[in-house]
Formats: structure tokens, C-alpha cells, sequence
């Protein structure tokens, strides 16, 4: 379907631009013809149902996998890019705060110790900063992975189902860091489980359905569209 | 990168203890099969020296490619904004210290268990066993990461490498075999010549083709 | 393949003409060449085991070259090739190993020799056979694809160093035998030709078609997978 022409196609001020990206694993085809547009300032939600290709679009949009056909347009620097998914990255024979200085050091970031125990504290762990990862529970290890991603101050926030297997406070916590580094100006794309819930955090959606694009615009176009289908996946 | 490894490996332990044991245990076994009061050749020495280093990279390398798989921090990596061939490197690199490390162990027993006791030049043995584990890693840390993953990593890694390192094994038992005082081989310079030139086209071939290997598809 | 029709005409052509031209290769070897004078009858297995060789030789090129194109181009057909090559050169290797045996066996009084072809054969045939089961062992098809394509690569890389070790290695041990009698007679060399090029057709005949029959095998998975 086409692009919804208010969200500026042709605007020159994107972060990514898919275009007609089509991709196959193997043979078969996981969806053709996606194609959009990733601003600076909006939170885009990855919808549809399970086997729809979401994590596979995630892959495509961080740069991961190339797709068989189509085209993909980065403007952000790698090292102004962040990924949050249901892996943690987290090396478990370390500690959170080696975790976290090694994870700077591979994006060429110089942080001292105060900086790292600084980002720890946002996140909660400042009083695990010494214990090995490995004993972290998920929910845990998800809010150092949240920090890793917060040292970053990243441009393109990529975020994969990364509220799974989290309690309560958590995910609190998750989705309160996400609003912010929008507000900062990132751009944020969220595959998300439970559409209903952060449906009000977003600004556009898509809709991957059918091996398609189902729906690509504003979550306000989306909603009365779906007035009163259930979208339940 | 290499500090990280090396800390795992040794925050763990088994990661060395493993291979070094494996290739002490060969060493012995190897021992029982000269009847007492023979001697054995500098040439079988050597040959045991390089067959429990080659067992010793196949542990090391999956060992250090698996600290990548458990929370998939290769994906991490693979998003950082370093080179893949960085990866290869640092990985070639640990492997290296490891290994070192692993034969710091096989040496003595070689001494111990195979008799052998007139070493010719320390230096010039020192050398070959850098110039031979050159090559070792570097075919390990290209080729490490493509058994992750699997049930039978490690059998199925020894299937793929084993075969690539014959020439380079045969280069490093016979240059061992001469600096052990048994074969009095004047072509020592053209082995080196070989192990040299292998260590030479694995590194070219993985900075080319390591991203391929480590790549997400 | 992209040209269904075309792999479909040539395949039979090639079969027949490699049929034949085996056929003819039999006149050649058994009535027109002569019985050796050394060896008698059992000279003739030369005429089998020198075009197997070969082939498998040529058949691994073919893995190193089809290889290099799929990494630069990512075409599954050069994959394909890759996978039937090595299938094959391990084949005709493995084949080469046993006839040259049998001949060692008979002209040398020995199975197995410190010949530096011998060798790399040998290890050719491990390095194959390691890449036909790393084929197997990798569930994600397209990752067993790229990480095959560089061990196809590297493995053809390490031929000259396996060939060159191989030789330094025996150069220690003084040779066994010489280096056999001279040149081969006229009419050897010719059966001999003749059997290289009938081999060679069937040869390539048998690759199309397994490329094929691989490429079928893929779309009718992938007709189910859908």
C-alpha cells in the first residue's frame, strides 16, 4: 500500500527509509513490499501477528540482515544506534559494570567508573555493580541491557519485545526510559506483544499481516480503522 | 575484547583446564605405546606435541566462540560499529595466549614422559612454536564460530579443521622434530617457509571471509 | 538454473555422448593401446584411474570457483554447483584413491606411498568430505551456504601448501621406487585422451543434472513450505 503521504515521504529529514524491501528466508517469503519512513522524534510500533515477520523486519531495519530485494537507506551512524531485545547481551561471567564497560568500549565510548555507576543507579543495579550478571534474574538483566542502551544516547533506538518475562516495575521502568530518549529527539521502533497497552506511546504503526504491509500511518488512523475489531494477537 | 575473554576463560576456568588436560592425557597415553627401555623419535615427539595442540585450539576455539552464544551477544557485535575483522582478531588473539599457555603444559610432559631431553636451540623452538600457532589460530578463529550452535560442535569443528592443518602440522613436526636433536634435516628454512606461508594466505582469506562466517542471516 | 529448457536439452545430449565416448574409450583401451611390457594387464587400470584423478581434481576448482561467485553474487544456483562438485570430486578422489592403490599395490608391491599426488589426494578427500558434512550439520540454510562457500574457498587455498608439504615430507624418506618407466607410447597416450575427454562429458553431464535435480528438490520444498 502506499505510503501515508502526511508523514512527509518526501521529506529529507529520516533516519531510514525502506523501500519496497522484500525478503525471503530460503525459499520462502517472509513479506514483500515494505516500505518506511523513520523521523527523528516518533515512536513507531512493529505490529502483527506471530510469524508475521516482525523480528525480521527489526533484523532489516538495524542493518543485521540484508533483504533479497529492495531497498534501505541508514543515516544514523552505527554507534548512534541501540538494540533492545529479548537477548540481553549480557555476559553472565561478568559483572554488570564490566558488562557495561565492555559494551562501551566496543562502541568507542571512553567512560570512567562514576559514569557507569551513574547509569547503573538509573537503571536500579547500582548495588549489584559488582556482582556477576549471571546471577541476575531477567528482569535484571534487561535493566542492564536498558543501561547499555541508555550509555549509548542513541539517535535509533531498535527495542524487540524487550518488556517479555518482566515484572511490573520493569517494564515501569522500560517504558518510562523509552517516552524520554523520544522526547530527546531519538527515533524509536518498538515491536510490540501487547498493542492495546502501548498503543498510546506511539506515534505511527505498522501492520504486518498476510506476508504484507496490512496498515502503514498514524496510531489515530490505525484506531478508527480498527474501531472495535479486536487486533489481539 | 581479549581482556573480556580472557577474564571469562579464566573467571570459569574449564575453558582451559579442558583442553590442557585432553592433550597432557594424549601425551601419556602416547607414552604406553613405546615398550619400556626403547626410546621414543624425536619425530613421534613432536607429532604428539602438535596432535594435543591441535585437540587443545579445537576446545579453545569453541570455548571462546561460545561465550558470544548465550545471550547472543554476537548480535551485539555483529551491531557494533566495530569491524567484524576486529572479532577475528581478538578471538585469534586469546586463542594464542591460550594455547601458549595449553603447550607451557604439553612441553614439560614431552620432556617427562617421551624422554626427550636434548632440545638443540630454545630460542629457535620458541620461534617455530609461534611461527606454527600463527597459523593454528588463525584457521581456528576463522573457522571456530561455524560449529556454534550445533549438538556436536566439537567433533564436527575437528572434521572441518584437522584436514586444512595438515600441512602446517607436518611443517611443525618436522621443524620440532629437528630442534628435539633427532633428524638431522637440512631443510628446516623451507618448512619454516611453509608454516609461514600458511599462517600468511588463513590470515589474507579470514580478514576477506570472516564477516561471512560470523554474519547473521 | 535460470534456463530450464536449455539444462533440459543438454543434459541428455551430454549423457549420450559421455555414454559413447566411454564405449569408444573401451576399444581404445583394451584392443588398440598396447599391453604393457613390465606390468601386463593390469597397466590398464591407468586408463581409469589418471581421468578420475583429474576430474576430481578440476571438481574441486570447481567448488573453489563456485564458491568465490556465490559469496560476491549470493546466486543459490552457484551453491548448488558448489555442493554437486564436491560430491562428485569426492567421488571420482575416492575412486582414484582405490584404483591407485590396486596399481601401487601391483606395480610397487606396496598399498600406500608417501607420493606427494597420493597425499594430497588423500587430504582433498578429507577436507571434501569434512565440507559435505558441515553441509549437513548447519540447520539455517542460508548461513550453511555463506560459511560453506569460505571453507570451499580456503580449502582449494591450502592445495599447493598440502601438495608442496606433501613432497618436502618424502624428500626425507629416499623414494622407494623410481619414478617408473619413461614416457607413455603413442598409442597409450592417445587411449589415454580419449578416456580424460569421455569421462570428462559424462562428467560435466552428471553435475548439470544433480544442479538440477538439487534445484527442483529446493522448489518443491519450498511449494510445502508454503
Amino acid at each position: 500500500m502506499p505510503l501515508n503521504t502526511q508523514t512527509g515521504y518526501f521529506s529529507d529529514n529520516y533516519l531510514l527509509r525502506l523501500d519496497r524491501v522484500t525478503h525471503f528466508f530460503d525459499q520462502r517469503l517472509v513479506f514483500k513490499d515494505v516500505s518506511l519512513l523513520i523521523e527523528p522524534r516518533t515512536v513507531t510500533l512493529v505490529a502483527g501477528p506471530n510469524g508475521a515477520g516482525k523480528t525480521t523486519l527489526m533484523n532489516i531495519m538495524s542493518g543485521l540482515i540484508s533483504p533479497s530485494k529492495g531497498l534501505v537507506e541508514h543515516k544514523v551512524p552505527r554507534d548512534k544506534m541501540a538494540f533492545l531485545g529479548h537477548n540481553t547481551f549480557v555476559y553472565s561471567g561478568l559483572s554488570a559494570l564490566d558488562n557495561l564497560k565492555f559494551w562501551a568500549k566496543v562502541y568507542y565510548r571512553r567512560l570512567d567508573d562514576d559514569e557507569c555507576m551513574q547509569l547503573l543507579s538509573l537503571v536500579g543495579l547500582k548495588a549489584f555493580a559488582h556482582e556477576k550478571a549471571g546471577f541476575f534474574s531477567r528482569g535484571m538483566s534487561q535493566r542492564l541491557s536498558l543501561a547499555r542502551v541508555l550509555m549509548l544516547r542513541p539517535d535509533f533506538l531498535l527495542l524487540d519485545e524487550p518488556g517479555t518475562g518482566l515484572d511490573p516495575d520493569s517494564r515501569k521502568l522500560l517504558r518510562e526510559k523509552i517516552t524520554q530518549s523520544a522526547q530527546g529527539g531519538a527515533a524509536v521502533v518498538w515491536v510490540s506483544h501487547t498493542l492495546e497497552e502501548d498503543l498510546d506511546l506511539a506515534d505511527k504503526i505498522i501492520f504486518l499481516e498476510n506476508k504484507k504491509q496490512a496498515f502503514y500511518g498514524t496510531t489515530r488512523d490505525f484506531s478508527s480503522r480498527h474501531q472495535g475489531k479486536g487486533f489481539e494477537h | 575484547m581479549t581482556s573480556k575473554d580472557l577474564k571469562l576463560i579464566f573467571s570459569d576456568g574449564s575453558g582451559i583446564i579442558q583442553p590442557i588436560l585432553l592433550g597432557l592425557i594424549l601425551v601419556f597415553v602416547f607414552s604406553l605405546s613405546t615398550p619400556i627401555g626403547e626410546e621414543v623419535s624425536a619425530q613421534a615427539a613432536a607429532s604428539i606435541f602438535w596432535l594435543a595442540t591441535s585437540f587443545a585450539l579445537i576446545l579453545v576455539f569453541n570455548t571462546l566462540y561460545s561465550i558470544e552464544e548465550t545471550n547472543q551477544a554476537r548480535t551485539g557485535l555483529l551491531l557494533s560499529p566495530m569491524p567484524l575483522q576486529h572479532v577475528w582478531i581478538s578471538k585469534a588473539f586469546t586463542g594464542l595466549i591460550l594455547l601458549l599457555l595449553a603447550q607451557l603444559f604439553f612441553f614439560p610432559a614431552i620432556i617427562v614422559f617421551l624422554g626427550q631431553e636434548n632440545v638443540a636451540d630454545w630460542w629457535a623452538l620458541l620461534g617455530v612454536i609461534l611461527l606454527v600457532d600463527w597459523g593454528l589460530v588463525a584457521v581456528g578463529s576463522l573457522l571456530g564460530a561455524v560449529s556454534q550452535g550445533h549438538a556436536s560442535r566439537d567433533s564436527l569443528l575437528s572434521v572441518v579443521i584437522f584436514p586444512l592443518l595438515i600441512p602446517l602440522l607436518l611443517a611443525g613436526i618436522r621443524m620440532g622434530a629437528h630442534l628435539l636433536g633427532g633428524a638431522d634435516d637440512e631443510s628446516l628454512s623451507s618448512w619454516a617457509g611453509i608454516a609461514f606461508s600458511f599462517g600468511a594466505v588463513f590470515t589474507g582469506a579470514a580478514i576477506i571471509l570472516f564477516p561471512f562466517v560470523y554474519n547473521e542471516y | 538454473m535460470t534456463d530450464h529448457s536449455m539444462t533440459a536439452k543438454i543434459i541428455p545430449a551430454l549423457a549420450i555422448t559421455g555414454a559413447a565416448g566411454l564405449v569408444i574409450a573401451q576399444y581404445f583401451i583394451w584392443v588398440y593401446a598396447p599391453v604393457e611390457a613390465t606390468m601386463g594387464i593390469l597397466q590398464k587400470i591407468f586408463y581409469f584411474h589418471l581421468p578420475l584423478a583429474w576430474w576430481g581434481l578440476i571438481s574441486f576448482f570447481i567448488v573453489f570457483c563456485a564458491s568465490l561467485v556465490f559469496l560476491i553474487t549470493k546466486k543459490p544456483v552457484m551453491d548448488r554447483l558448489a555442493q554437486t562438485a564436491a560430491e562428485m570430486g569426492l567421488l571420482y578422489s575416492g575412486l582414484a584413491l582405490i584404483t591407485g592403490s590396486l596399481w601401487a599395490r601391483a606395480a610397487w608391491n606396496t598399498w600406500w606411498t608417501w607420493d606427494p599426488r597420493l597425499s594430497t589426494t588423500l587430504v582433498m578427500w578429507f577436507i571434501y568430505a569434512g565440507y559435505l558434512a558441515l553441509r549437513q550439520s548447519i540447520d539455517n540454510p542460508q548461513k550453511m551456504r555463506a560459511v560453506c562457500a569460505v571453507l570451499g574457498v580456503v580449502a582449494f587455498l591450502n592445495v599447493p601448501l598440502v601438495f608442496l608439504s606433501a613432497r618436502m615430507w618424502r624428500s626425507i624418506h629416499p623414494a622407494v621406487f623410481g619414478s617408473g618407466g619413461g614416457g607413455l607410447e603413442p598409442e597409450m597416450m592417445t587411449t589415454l585422451l580419449v578416456c580424460i575427454f569421455a569421462w570428462g562429458i559424462l562428467t560435466i553431464g552428471i553435475l548439470l543434472y544433480r544442479v538440477r535435480q538439487l534445484d527442483i528438490k529446493d522448489r518443491i520444498k519450498s511449494l510445502f513450505v508454503y
